[in-house]
């Protein structure tokens, strides 16, 4: 009788009133999703991405110019629209630096001059209008600078995966093995390349091995993992002594799996974090370095290199000093952002507070 | 705390031979070695190749040539046995012998006809050292109350104001920010000069510091950041300690808890940071070098690689992780100084 109850289905009345289980990646992207600015900042970094992927093709279909070809007829002009108020704008700044003052009135004919300037480069087909001008060899700015994308935003992705490897690797063998020699290994690495500047480092190495986009992310890498270990020790100290923790030791479960099953999903998300973050501090530091003229060499285009060009005609081309920055500042913007969002979607107390009733 | 500043003291000096180490290994790593500039000349022969070599002394065992550039070659000649490990130019003439990093001789420079690479970046100190002081200073003396406002009204407008604003300037490479500074004050209205560190023909204190603000002010903003970042940090873990209830729950006014209790409990953890700031500032003279023509050692790293002069690329990364080093660990035993727990603990 009883066997009978228990092998017979049953309608299930339980089922249809169970709310489905809300894991907790689940509920992440479930906040991520109700989080505007966040995903605000994801299609700004999607479109980044986007652009750099079809640079080929945008530049042939939209823009009309290779970021390769020299033009030096064209060297160094102002963006097309902008090419009649230009010389006013110069006017104006030239204005400043005379006794009567700033001529605000000049400001009329520059903005009536740009708005027809865009709207017969939006009229005219692709190949006509230099949207960002061109630079001192004469190639268009605005397809050297998606095309920079690709090398920039790659430059991120490998330093964040190098730094994020060696970073949690140390950080959690020193965590996990605290106060034992492996700990003090990694110390003593971590004391000597954050007391030395780094900066003078990486230049001389980069200068010498002149590597490609890899080499050069390799380098940014093995020289940027130390606040990701600090980090990820850190949270290990806190969550070492678990009773969880003690129970997988007590049962027998190899360091590994201890370490894998037990301890990673608890630091995973200041993993990802830090990892969004590196993306961004990646771009930049190759920027720079690409700045000085050890980073990305020509031809390649780089937001870093492109503004090389500019040193010595900074002033009477600001447009080479602008546009890179502009790219620069619009991804790693977006990159910040969805790093703060994720924080804060990652974190299940910040959850608890802001859905109320429910935590 | 004798010890603890022996230890860290020891530790140091340990820091500093690895820095050597990594110097003299950029050096070997080199691709070609430090005469590859051979290669480019069509008419070099072997044979010329080697006597050069014999002559920079660069036919000997890598550890002896170590040796030479750290202790010198020149008392090689006295002890038996060691004069067959001098270098040719060494062995011809006693005066060209290396004197070792030790003894602070660091070679001469390929690229500036045989100036001493002492001479070159001993001159070049001074404008670095201007430059990252002036930035500390401004970094501190902005950074700190910008931190302590943040945490004072915690959540409300201020805080977020600087929390925006920090976002903002870390999402672009500040040497950038230097250069719109530069384009729009310098080049269009003509405020700050363009760069350089004086007017050629003048030198005055006040035409140097025309010079320095702009830099400086720049050179401070990663600084700004780290410090106001630490500050209100601090001031927001003192501000939920027992000892602040106390002394509210006690009747002091608002303003003598935050002066007497607060500040002065979230003051002291900002000496750590202090280290890492300098460091950074250090290390970032380099960018702000180039885009202001600031002729400090960064800028004579930039010249020295282009050039490939070896001797002077490995002199600056071994004198400016000096300077860190030195840096850190004065301000390490500042902090020791200045909370106990730090001189009796483990310290690190």
């Amino acid at each position: 009788m009883a066997q009978e109850a228990l092998t017979t289905p049953r309608p299930n009345r339980v089922r249809e009133r169970t709310i489905k289980p809300r894991t907790y990646w689940g509920s992440v992207g479930s906040k991520l999703y109700r989080d505007r600015i966040t995903m605000l900042a994801g299609m700004l970094l999607a479109f980044m991405i986007v652009i750099s992927v079809a640079a080929p093709w945008i530049s042939v279909h939209v823009l009309g110019f290779s970021p390769t070809d020299v033009n030096l007829r064209e060297r160094t002009k102002p963006p097309t629209w902008a090419a009649a108020s230009w010389t006013t704008f110069q006017e104006f700044t030239g204005s400043c630096q005379s006794k009567s003052g700033c001529e605000w009135s000049l400001w009329r004919p520059i903005l009536s001059s740009s708005l027809a300037g865009l709207r017969a480069c939006f009229a005219s087909g692709p190949g006509t209008c230099h949207w960002m001008g061109t630079d001192e060899a004469g190639r268009d700015v605005l397809a050297r600078g998606i095309y920079g994308g690709r090398i920039s935003l790659r430059i991120g992705i490998y330093v964040a995966a190098i730094t994020m490897t060696l970073g949690v690797l140390a950080g959690l063998v020193s965590g996990y093995y605290a106060t034992t020699a492996i700990d003090d290994i990694i110390n003593a690495i971590i004391l000597t390349l954050s007391s030395i500047p780094l900066l003078f480092l990486l230049i001389i190495l980069s200068r010498i091995f002149t590597p490609g986009p890899e080499g050069l992310a390799l380098l940014i890498g093995i020289f940027g993992w130390m606040g990701v270990s600090r980090l990820i020790r850190g949270q290990i100290f806190s969550v070492r002594e678990r009773e969880y923790v003690m129970a997988g030791r007590a049962v027998g479960s190899t360091t590994w799996r201890i370490l894998m099953r037990h301890i990673m999903p608890n630091v995973s998300s200041i993993i990802i974090v830090a990892a969004v973050f590196t993306v961004a501090g990646a771009i930049i530091a190759e920027a720079g370095l690409s700045y000085l003229g050890v980073g990305i060499g020509p031809p390649l285009p780089s937001w870093g290199n492109m503004m090389q060009g500019s040193l010595d005609n900074f002033s009477s081309a600001p447009w080479l000093v602008l546009a890179p920055g502009l790219f620069i500042f619009v991804t790693t913007l977006a990159i910040y952002l969805i790093g703060d969002g994720l924080r804060d979607a990652l974190d299940p107390w910040v959850s608890a507070q802001s859905r109320g009733r429910e935590g | 705390m004798g010890h603890y500043v022996l230890r860290r003291g020891l530790q140091s000096v340990v820091l500093l031979w690895v820095a050597t180490l990594i110097s003299f290994s950029i050096y070997q790593l080199a691709p070609g070695g430090p005469l590859q500039f051979l290669d480019q000349d069509p008419r070099r022969s072997a044979v010329d190749v080697a006597r050069l070599k014999h002559l920079y002394g660069l036919d000997r065992p890598i550890p002896m040539q170590y040796a030479a550039w750290i202790a010198g070659e020149d008392w090689y000649a006295r002890v038996r046995g060691m004069a067959r490990w001098q270098s040719g130019l060494c062995a011809a003439d006693a005066g060209r012998c290396s004197r070792g990093i030790v003894r602070l001789d660091f070679g001469r420079s390929f690229h500036y006809q045989g100036e001493p690479v002492l001479n070159l970046i001993a001159g070049r100190i001074p404008a670095t050292f201007l430059l990252a002081f002036s930035s500390l200073l401004i970094s501190i003396v902005i950074g700190i109350p910008l931190g302590i406002v943040s945490a004072l009204h915690r959540g409300r407008w201020p805080d977020h104001t600087v929390r925006v604003s920090t976002v903002l300037v870390s999402t672009v490479p500040e040497w950038w920010i230097g250069l719109l500074l530069l384009i729009v004050l310098g080049s269009y209205l003509r405020v700050v000069p363009l760069g350089g560190m004086q007017t050629i023909g003048d030198g005055s204190p006040g035409d140097v510091l025309r010079h320095l603000a702009l830099p400086a002010t720049v050179a401070a903003i990663g600084g700004i950041i780290g410090f106001s970042r630490i500050m209100r940090f601090e001031m927001l873990e003192v501000l939920n300690q027992d000892y602040v209830r106390t002394a509210r729950a006690k009747g002091l006014s608002p303003q003598l808890v935050i002066w007497r209790h607060v500040l002065r409990n979230a003051l002291m953890p900002f000496v750590t940071g202090l280290g890492g700031i300098f460091l950074l500032i250090l290390s970032g003279s380099v960018l702000f070098e180039i885009v202001f023509s600031w002729p400090g050692m960064g800028r004579l790293t930039i010249e020295a690689i282009n050039s490939r002069d070896y001797p002077v690329m490995m002199a600056l990364f071994v004198i400016t992780s000096f300077l860190g080093i030195i840096g850190v660990l004065m301000v390490d035993i500042l902090y020791g100084v200045v909370d106990p727990r730090v001189r009796y603990g483990n310290g690190s």
